[in-house]
């Protein structure tokens, strides 16, 4: 049998940016000190559309309004990722980017044992990221604690599975994506992808940065 | 200006039925302490990662000798042919010409354990039965040892202060259902479904099915 010559294309693709701060340890001990001395209820989010739970602090939404240095460094370092993931996925040139202004939500969580979060996504908004500052215990027997997973966009499709679809690479699985973040990390995503925080059951804590943008032109 | 009187009807309209077992104490009593007994790493999931706070067994419970067993799954079956009686357009004589498969698990989930989201992939339903279930948790609790459904397919990315707060069914949000002993949930397995962390000190004991039907005309199912 002769092989017909195939060229594999992905469609539908969903374009996932990831980035890394190096050096990044000093930055996430202020990060981390702050948001702990501020876990408090005049910093809690009092809307949360979400079921509360003790074991998981989100702030309100205007963290990168705060003047401390930490935070506008850690602002520039997240929206600056965004922003090239944006003209890597796109057909947009760095010039046209650099006259768009970026608005954001932007919150932090403190996870502690047996916390979680359910799976949402953020309409309203374009593009989304998550940044690390404490990745937190990973127990032996809880291999799966922590995880940042996101959810695939293709329901229905793992409904018929079969030797031939169970076994897709990576880029095309039928399958939940589970990523497991490292301080200085960060995922910029589609905001429209559903994601969700599986349990945390280390004995420390997990703090990540979260931020959701939309983008406007500036006036001329 | 007289107001318009419009006739709305929901489109895209997800099933979920909630069958009750009739006199199920003793069913559930046999089958709690069935399970328990079983609950060893010979009967648990090869396929699934270990969890302490969290029990899955082989997905072979239909195929166990035991009496109670065979009564829990001739429950089952019967109340998701039921179900799928109520919601489909075959005739009672049709639907009996249908031939059943059906593959089930049982499932501890300890306190602060839970169920990871997923499908149900090879099976057209999925249903739930309820051996035994933890108090009722305290209101801030609400979503203790629930099976949360996901309002995933339906969900737009355009919200405005017309479509944020629509009532049900069209709202789109997640939907839960809190398993109660002696009754089956039964719902499309395409739908991504988990069972939202134990808050209580009890354990949740659950049985999980795939099933799916075949045509008597049909020459074989796929493998599952």
């Amino acid at each position: 049998m002769v092989m017909p010559s195939i060229r594999l294309n992905s469609a539908f693709a969903v374009p996932f940016g990831e980035g890394r701060l190096e050096a990044c340890g000093k930055l996430n001990r202020e990060l981390e000190a702050l948001f702990l001395a501020r876990e408090t209820e005049a910093y809690r989010n009092p809307t949360p559309n979400h079921t509360r739970q003790p074991e998981m602090f989100e702030s309100r939404f205007n963290l990168f309004s705060w003047p401390e240095g930490c935070i506008q460094q850690l602002r520039s370092f997240m929206l600056d990722s965004i922003a090239q993931t944006v003209m890597e996925a796109s057909d947009l040139k760095p010039a046209e980017v650099a006259q768009l202004k970026i608005h954001n939500h932007t919150w932090f969580h403190i996870t502690r044992h047996a916390g979680s979060f359910v799976a949402h996504n953020h309409p309203l908004a374009s593009w989304s990221a998550v940044y690390c500052v404490r990745a937190g215990q990973t127990p032996a027997e809880h291999p799966e604690s922590g995880l940042l997973r996101f959810l695939d966009t293709r329901c229905g499709a793992d409904g018929y599975l079969d030797i031939a679809n169970r076994r897709l690479r990576p880029a095309f699985a039928l399958r939940s994506r589970p990523m497991r973040l490292e301080e200085g990390q960060v995922v910029v995503f589609p905001s429209f992808v559903f994601h969700e925080v599986t349990p945390f059951y280390g004995r420390d804590t997990r703090i990540t940065v979260a931020t959701n943008c939309w983008f406007s032109s500036v006036p001329a | 200006m007289a107001r318009p009187t419009p006739a709305i009807v929901p489109v895209f309209a997800t099933p979920f039925a909630v069958v009750p077992v009739a006199a199920s104490a003793e069913l559930n009593a046999a089958l709690g302490a069935l399970f328990l007994a079983h609950a060893t790493e010979a009967f648990r999931d090869p396929l699934a990662p270990p969890d302490p706070l969290c029990f899955r067994s082989r997905e072979d419970l239909f195929e166990w000798p035991d009496p109670v067993v065979g009564q829990l799954r001739r429950e089952m079956l019967a109340g998701v042919c039921a179900a799928v009686m109520a919601v489909s357009l075959y005739s009672e004589a049709e639907f009996s010409e249908l031939k059943i498969q059906a593959r089930a698990r049982f499932l501890i989930v300890r306190a602060d354990g839970c169920i990871p989201a997923g499908s149900a992939p090879m099976a057209s339903w999925v249903a739930h039965y309820c051996v035994a279930a933890p108090p009722p948790p305290a209101p801030a609790r609400a979503d203790s040892g629930v099976v949360r459904l996901y309002g995933t397919r339906s969900a737009t990315m355009f919200k405005d202060a017309a479509n944020w707060n629509l009532r049900e069914p069209f709202g789109g949000s997640h939907q839960v259902w809190r398993p109660v002993p002696g009754t089956i949930a039964v719902f499309p397995a395409s739908i991504v479904h988990e069972v939202a962390l134990n808050r209580t000190d009890s354990d949740l004991v659950l049985v999980s099915a795939r099933v799916r039907f075949s045509h008597s005309a049909q020459s074989a199912a796929p493998p599952w």
